[in-house]
């Protein structure tokens, strides 16, 4: 199979975490099945946007809730 | 030096619950609003910085123009100081045009009836605040280097995301993180102040009726928020 011509595109790249932040990182995976602080920061990273996207998608609001809020915004003077 | 963070809708109650210790310092506690109508950002900055109850003068502007006041130097106590840094601060210096984005967001949001459409004002609405804060961090870091005798810096953030964000705790306690953040990269003697709380209306945050404050030098007992000038002036200026 020929193989692509060129530099081959990565799958990770490199970010910058606090030095104390990934010792303690590194002492914590000791007690756990990841293999490396990288592995433990993607897995911690997947869990935080998880839950942010979750609770975006929860965010219904009632119609009495939105004209209470807008009542409110209203007599702080954001609204006219 | 002393600095002051300021920090608009900072609630006393998430402050405990997500436990952050840099927001809290040494010494915190709520201040006493309850000498005002209602907890209105322009009249609560307004009273900080001149130390006087300025509600009756500020109303009387009408809500339109009451977003641009803007004290004169010389009634604040930031005049007290040889060179005072104060950034973005209602009442006195802060980016009308942001400001007025945020409110036109705001009444997009709530005028517009389609889910969808509503779902894509809240993004730009956030975008537009989290952009907002992006550039005062910056430019309040970056006076932290400079040569001032007084920093004020003035964080809308929690506020604006928070009227139409409060009930995604993972968003607000990430807009928390960030600001305990900040303080911890502040040197030397500190307040944080907040005008006024947020409490939960379903997923929509409404003003409380209490503000926060914090120092790494004393306790503080339960200010009013015009009692501010005079404990700033006494503790960088000893007068």
């Amino acid at each position: 199979m020929a193989e692509k011509k060129g530099k081959k595109k990565s799958k990770y790249t490199t970010v910058s975490i606090p030095t104390p932040l990934y010792k303690k990182i590194k002492k914590r995976i000791e007690e756990t099945g990841f293999t490396s602080v990288s592995d433990y920061v993607t897995y911690v990273l997947r869990e935080v946007l998880a839950s942010l996207e979750e609770e975006e998608k929860e965010e219904a609001f009632t119609e009495e809730e939105e004209e209470k809020v807008k009542e409110r915004l209203r007599a702080l003077g954001y609204l006219d | 030096m002393i600095t002051v963070i300021a920090i608009d809708a900072l609630e006393y109650t998430l402050v405990e619950e997500f436990n952050m210790r840099n927001l809290k310092q040494d010494y915190y506690g709520r201040t006493d609003i309850s000498e005002f109508s209602e907890p209105r950002t322009m009249v609560l900055w307004s009273s900080f910085m001149t130390g006087e109850n300025r509600e009756a003068e500020i109303l009387a502007k009408g809500d339109k123009e009451m977003w641009n006041t803007r004290i004169p130097h010389e009634e604040t106590f930031f005049s007290h100081f040889k060179n005072p840094f104060v950034l973005d601060l209602p009442g006195y210096n802060y980016d009308l045009e942001q400001h007025r984005r945020e409110r036109e967001l705001l009444k997009e949001f709530f005028e517009e009836k389609d889910e969808e459409r509503k779902r894509e004002v809240r993004r730009k609405y956030n975008e537009n605040a989290f952009a907002h804060h992006r550039r005062v961090k910056e430019r309040f870091f970056e006076a932290l280097e400079g040569d001032y005798d007084f920093v004020l810096g003035y964080f809308s953030v929690a506020d604006v995301i928070g009227h139409l964000n409060f009930g995604n705790r993972s968003l607000m306690k990430m807009i928390y993180r960030d600001l305990d953040d900040i303080v911890s990269r502040v040197e030397g003697k500190k307040i944080v102040l907040s005008d006024h709380g947020m409490k939960a209306v379903g997923a929509f945050g409404d003003h409380s009726d209490y503000g926060f404050w914090s120092t790494n030098f004393r306790d503080l007992g339960r200010p009013r928020i015009t009692d501010f000038k005079r404990i700033v002036l006494q503790e960088a200026l000893g007068e």
